[in-house]
C-alpha cells in the first residue's frame, strides 16, 4: 500500500462531513491542509526538507511510516502549517486519522491522550497505539 | 423557582440520591442529550500551540468554561428530576478503587485488565444502557484503567499538591496558557510551566488516574467527569474565599496587539462560546448553587 493512499484515503468516513459538524476543534487539527484530499504526503517524506523546522523543545519532525505494535503508523508534517516553528501533523493508524494537537512548548498530544504531551508527533502516535490496544480508531473523529 | 441547588460530596449521598442521579444520567443518555455534552467537550478541546482562540483548556477560561458546562449539564439533569444535582468527588480523600464512588450502586468499578472494559455498575455496556458512540476508538463500552499499571503508573494528586495550587495569589499569569509559570488556574489545571517536562498535576492527573475514556477526547463519556469537575469548581470557590483581595479572573482585558496571546484567550470583559455567557456572570455561583 502506498503511503499516499494511506493518508489521502484515510478516514473512510471522510474528513469533510466531519468538518462541517465540528467547526472549532477541527480547524485546529491541521488547518486547511487537513481538508485537502490531495495533500501530498510523499513531498513531505522525500522532499528537500527531510526534517521540518524544529520546535522549541527540539522536536525533530522527520516523517514516519512504520509498524508499531502491529499497527501501521504513518505521519508527516503539514507544509506551511507551522505555528512558532511547530508544524501540524497528519497522522494515520492503520489508515485512520489520528488527530494530534500542538502544545505551546512544541510538544504534541493526541485525541487518545489529552492530558499529557509528547516531545514529537511520533512519540505521541506510538503512545496512542499503546493506549488503544486492540481497538481501531473511529473513522469520523 | 425551585430552591437553590446544593452540590454534595458524593461520599455523603444516600442510596436513594445515588439512584436518582444515575437514573437521570441514564435518561439523558437515552434521549441523546448526554452525547451532545460529549461532543461539545470534544469540539472545544484545543491545544495552546495551534495559534487559535482557546476557551476550555490551557487558557484562563478553563474554570468558567467548565463551570458553565456543568451548569448546563445540571440543568439538563434537573429537567429529568428536579431533585438531582451534580455531586463532587474529593480525590484528595477518596483515593482507592474500593471507595463507594466506584460501587455497583453508583459509578461502577475499574475496567478489566484485558481491554479496560467497565463490567460493573449502571454504566457497564452489558446492562444495555451505556453504549459509547462519541469516542476516538471504536469500542462501544466504557473504559477505565485506574492508575495505569501497565502504561505509566499514576497516582491521584495529594492534598499537598492541591494545596500548592491553592496558595497561588493570582488567578492566572502571562502567557495565559499551559506554560504560565504562576497562577492558580494553570496549577489547578495541572500543566507544568517547564517546557517539555512530562509531569502533570491536579486536574490533569485525575483524568490520567481514571484513564480509559477519561484520558482522551471522549472523557465526558465517563460520568465521573462531572464529579471530578464539580470538585475542580469547588476548589475555585475555595481559592476565591482564601484570596478575597485577588482579582477573581485574569486577564482583565484583551492582551494587546503584538502580544502572542492577542485574540487567543478570553479576557474578563468578554463572553464564552458556545453559550455567549459573560465571564463576569460565572465568577460567583452563590445565586445558582452552593457546595455542602
Ligand atoms: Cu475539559
Ligand atoms: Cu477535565
Amino acid at each position: 500500500m502506498n503511503p499516499n493512499a494511506s493518508v489521502t484515503g484515510a478516514a473512510p468516513g471522510g474528513a469533510r462531513p466531519l468538518l462541517t459538524r465540528r467547526t472549532l476543534a477541527l480547524l485546529l487539527l491541521g488547518g486547511a491542509a487537513g481538508t485537502t484530499a490531495t495533500f501530498a504526503l510523499r513531498t513531505a517524506v522525500t522532499g528537500s526538507e527531510g526534517r521540518a523546522p524544529t520546535a522549541a523543545g527540539g522536536a525533530a519532525a522527520a516523517a514516519f511510516d512504520e509498524t508499531y505494535l502491529g499497527r501501521r503508523i504513518v505521519g508527516a508534517a503539514v507544509p506551511g502549517s507551522e505555528v512558532d516553528g511547530t508544524p501540524a501533523w497528519r497522522v494515520t493508524v492503520d489508515g485512520r486519522r489520528l488527530h494530534l494537537m500542538r502544545r505551546a512548548d512544541g510538544t504534541y498530544m493526541s485525541m487518545v491522550d489529552h492530558y499529557a504531551t509528547y516531545p514529537t508527533a511520533l512519540a505521541a502516535t506510538r503512545a496512542a497505539v499503546e493506549e488503544i490496544g486492540h481497538q481501531a480508531l473511529r473513522a469520523r473523529i | 423557582m425551585a430552591a437553590k441547588t446544593v452540590r454534595q460530596n458524593q461520599r455523603t449521598l444516600t442510596k436513594a440520591q445515588k439512584r436518582r442521579f444515575v437514573d437521570a444520567v441514564l435518561t439523558l443518555k437515552r434521549q441523546g442529550r448526554y452525547d451532545e455534552f460529549v461532543r461539545t467537550h470534544i469540539e472545544f478541546y484545543l491545544g495552546d500551540g495551534e495559534g487559535r482562540t482557546r476557551v476550555a483548556h490551557m487558557a484562563p477560561s478553563f474554570l468558567p468554561w467548565h463551570r458553565k458546562f456543568l451548569l448546563e449539564f445540571e440543568r439538563a439533569l434537573q429537567r429529568v428530576d428536579p431533585g438531582v444535582s451534580v455531586p463532587y468527588w474529593d480525590w484528595t480523600v477518596d483515593r482507592t478503587p474500593a471507595v463507594s464512588l466506584w460501587a455497583n450502586d453508583f459509578l461502577g468499578g475499574n475496567g478489566r485488565r484485558s481491554d479496560h472494559q467497565v463490567t460493573t455498575g449502571p454504566f457497564a455496556r452489558r446492562h444495555g444502557h451505556w453504549d459509547i458512540t462519541e469516542s476516538v476508538t471504536d469500542g462501544d463500552f466504557l473504559m477505565r484503567d485506574f492508575g495505569r499499571p501497565d502504561h505509566d503508573p499514576t497516582g491521584l494528586p495529594s492534598k499537598a499538591e492541591l494545596a500548592e495550587a491553592m496558595r497561588e495569589t493570582v488567578y492566572d499569569t502571562d502567557p495565559w496558557n499551559s506554560l504560565s509559570p504562576g497562577g492558580f488556574r494553570n496549577k489547578l489545571e495541572g500543566w507544568s510551566a517547564e517546557r517539555g517536562a512530562r509531569v502533570w498535576y491536579n486536574h490533569n492527573r485525575v483524568h490520567r488516574w481514571v484513564s480509559g475514556h477519561m484520558l482522551g477526547a471522549g472523557s465526558v463519556n465517563d460520568p465521573v467527569f462531572w464529579l471530578h469537575h464539580a470538585f475542580v469548581d469547588l476548589c475555585w470557590s475555595r481559592w476565591r474565599a482564601h484570596h478575597p483581595k485577588a482579582e477573581p479572573y485574569l486577564p482583565l482585558r484583551e492582551p494587546p496587539i503584538g502580544d502572542p496571546q492577542h485574540d487567543k484567550v478570553v479576557p474578563a470583559n468578554d463572553t464564552l462560546p458556545p453559550w455567549d455567557t459573560p465571564v463576569h456572570d460565572l465568577l460567583d455561583h452563590g445565586d445558582l448553587y452552593r457546595y455542602a
